[in-house]
């Protein structure tokens, strides 16, 4: 059974190579996260995306993470996927995580769609056998026909949006992070695109996404969190913090 | 930092195991820069053999050595200088050109360190072609001590993998040090013993060759390749630099590891 526990995690970003006018422009100017002063003289810069933030999920739950941007949304996602070690704070998964960020890891241009539904499958854990099995549903969901063997840069733009959407669904996954802006197309393409977003989150156990659309928040998820400048402003229902989140943007 | 030696022995072990992926890697990568090309990788072979045999029979002539003693030495030891080399510059960026993988998802990260070693290999089985070209040429024999030229190129293979582990950890924290290790492999390789003997070099000068390691692995490549066994003290050499750089990796790793994706 999948399960993720996050206990009270911070995540600070160096910033590097920063010139010193830089710096001060960059202390007079608010952002997203908080920019501090960090390290034993006070001479690094750090910007704060998370800031204890905690939260427990079990079988079958849906959360949604709502908040502007910089909130801290993306940097969430990429701790729950293991990307980023947060800088304190623990974090426990226990499960096969499916990071469905924008891009897709691996994806060539100068490769056919053929050769790069391969090695984005291999990236995303997938055995050659299963590759082999999907690929032809792959190629047809993407509804690439005779295009499959020709490079993606021959594609276009929609095409490639098709093929790397329908790799990264073709998984079967215990816990889903989506990011959204995954699936973006024709009109046509959004409609097939739910559909088979549909299943796949289905057939998982945990799925967390971030999004800006309180629709899409509402149709998938059963529970929300509003983060705000990396901290978590409100833990619940859709409903309420949908609430919440509609009326900070009013303000 | 605390140091997690457990993240780091299974972030090696779990990427060597990952053969499909690096293989895959590492052979597309090479089919990508040669795409549409009609002799592929043989371009690299074909410059480099053309610099060989253009500069050995000018060089011998300079050196007044015989062309068929002086070309095969030149060949084995650019080839396998040409191996090491480019793991190492490779070595630097390779967590920062695999930064779309780092930042998508974890994954053990020598994968990308074993697929820059692993496609270099490759080069240099298509490099091997104008050795074997020069070898007739030249009647350089076949021994039995050429058969040394697998625990030589081994040596290459498992000191590369640290080597592109420790340096590409440095490399996306510090971006200076890819220029700074560019510009003293360059020099590097005119103080090293390729163009002319160890003997050439007279006794004062030793020093250049007989604690250099990059002659030393130079040397169990080149050596075997021309029929003749490495000297021992080449093995003893790069046994220490074996032991003393995967410690040192395996230190540094499991304190830095998970900071990797926070410096790119």
């Amino acid at each position: 059974m999948a399960s993720i526990v996050v206990e009270d995690i911070t995540v600070d970003f160096p910033i590097y190579g920063s010139q010193k006018s830089f710096r001060k422009a960059l202390f007079s100017r608010a952002v997203g996260g908080f920019i501090r002063r960090d390290g034993p003289h006070q001479n690094r810069i750090a910007v704060r995306a998370l800031e204890n933030v905690s939260l427990k999920l079990g079988h079958g739950d849906r959360l949604g993470l709502l908040g502007h941007n910089g909130a801290g949304k993306s940097t969430l996602l990429r701790v729950l996927a293991g990307v980023y070690v947060p800088t304190s704070g623990r974090v426990l998964i226990d499960g096969r995580v499916s990071p469905l960020f924008n891009t897709s890891p691996g994806l060539d241009p100068d490769d056919t769609g053929y050769e790069n539904i391969v090695t984005c499958g291999m990236f995303l854990g997938m055995t050659r056998d299963e590759i082999i099995r999907k690929s032809s549903e792959i190629a047809e969901f993407s509804e690439l026909g005779d295009y499959i063997n020709l490079p993606v840069r021959t594609y276009s733009t929609g095409m490639v949006t098709r093929l790397g959407f329908a790799i990264a669904t073709a998984i079967d996954p215990e816990i889903v992070l989506l990011d959204e802006g995954l699936a973006a197309g024709d009109a046509r393409f959004a409609e097939r695109a739910k559909q088979r977003a549909d299943a796949l989150i289905d057939r998982s156990s945990i799925l967390v996404i971030a999004s800006h659309s309180e629709a899409l928040i509402r149709l998938w998820c059963n529970r929300a969190l509003l983060l705000d400048g990396g901290q978590v402003v409100m833990a619940g229902g859709v409903d309420e913090v949908i609430d919440a989140y509609s009326r900070s943007s009013a303000r | 930092m605390i140091p997690q030696y457990d993240v780091a022995l299974a972030d090696f072990a779990d990427g060597l195991a990952a053969w499909r992926i690096w293989g895959r890697l590492g052979w597309q990568e090479i089919r990508r820069r040669y795409r549409r090309t009609t002799i592929g990788p043989f371009w690299t072979s074909l410059s480099l053999g053309i610099f060989i045999v253009v500069l050995g029979f000018v060089w011998a002539n300079l050196w007044n050595q015989e062309p068929k003693k002086y070309l095969p030495f030149l060949c084995a030891g650019m080839l396998a200088w040409n191996l090491m080399q480019t793991i190492i510059n490779e070595a630097c960026i390779v967590f920062i050109g695999g930064e779309s993988f780092i930042k998508q998802m974890p994954f053990p990260y020598s994968m990308l360190c074993w697929s820059v070693v692993w496609r270099n290999l490759v080069v240099f089985g298509h490099n091997l072609l104008i050795f074997i070209c020069v070898a007739f040429y030249a009647n350089v024999p076949f021994t039995t001590a050429s058969l040394l030229v697998i625990p030589g190129l081994a040596f290459m293979i498992v000191n590369g993998v640290w080597i592109a582990t420790l340096l590409g950890l440095i490399c996306s924290r510090y971006r200076d040090v890819q220029q700074v290790v560019a510009s003293l492999l360059q020099i590097a390789m005119f103080v090293t013993p390729i163009f002319f003997s160890r003997e050439q070099l007279g006794r004062r000068l030793g020093l250049l060759t007989d604690f250099n390691a990059l002659y030393h692995f130079v040397e169990v490549v080149r050596a075997p390749l021309l029929g003749q066994a490495p000297a021992i003290w080449s093995w003893f050499i790069l046994l220490c630099v074996t032991i003393t750089g995967w410690t040192a990796t395996l230190l540094i790793y499991s304190r830095f590891r998970r900071r990797v994706p926070y410096w790119l």
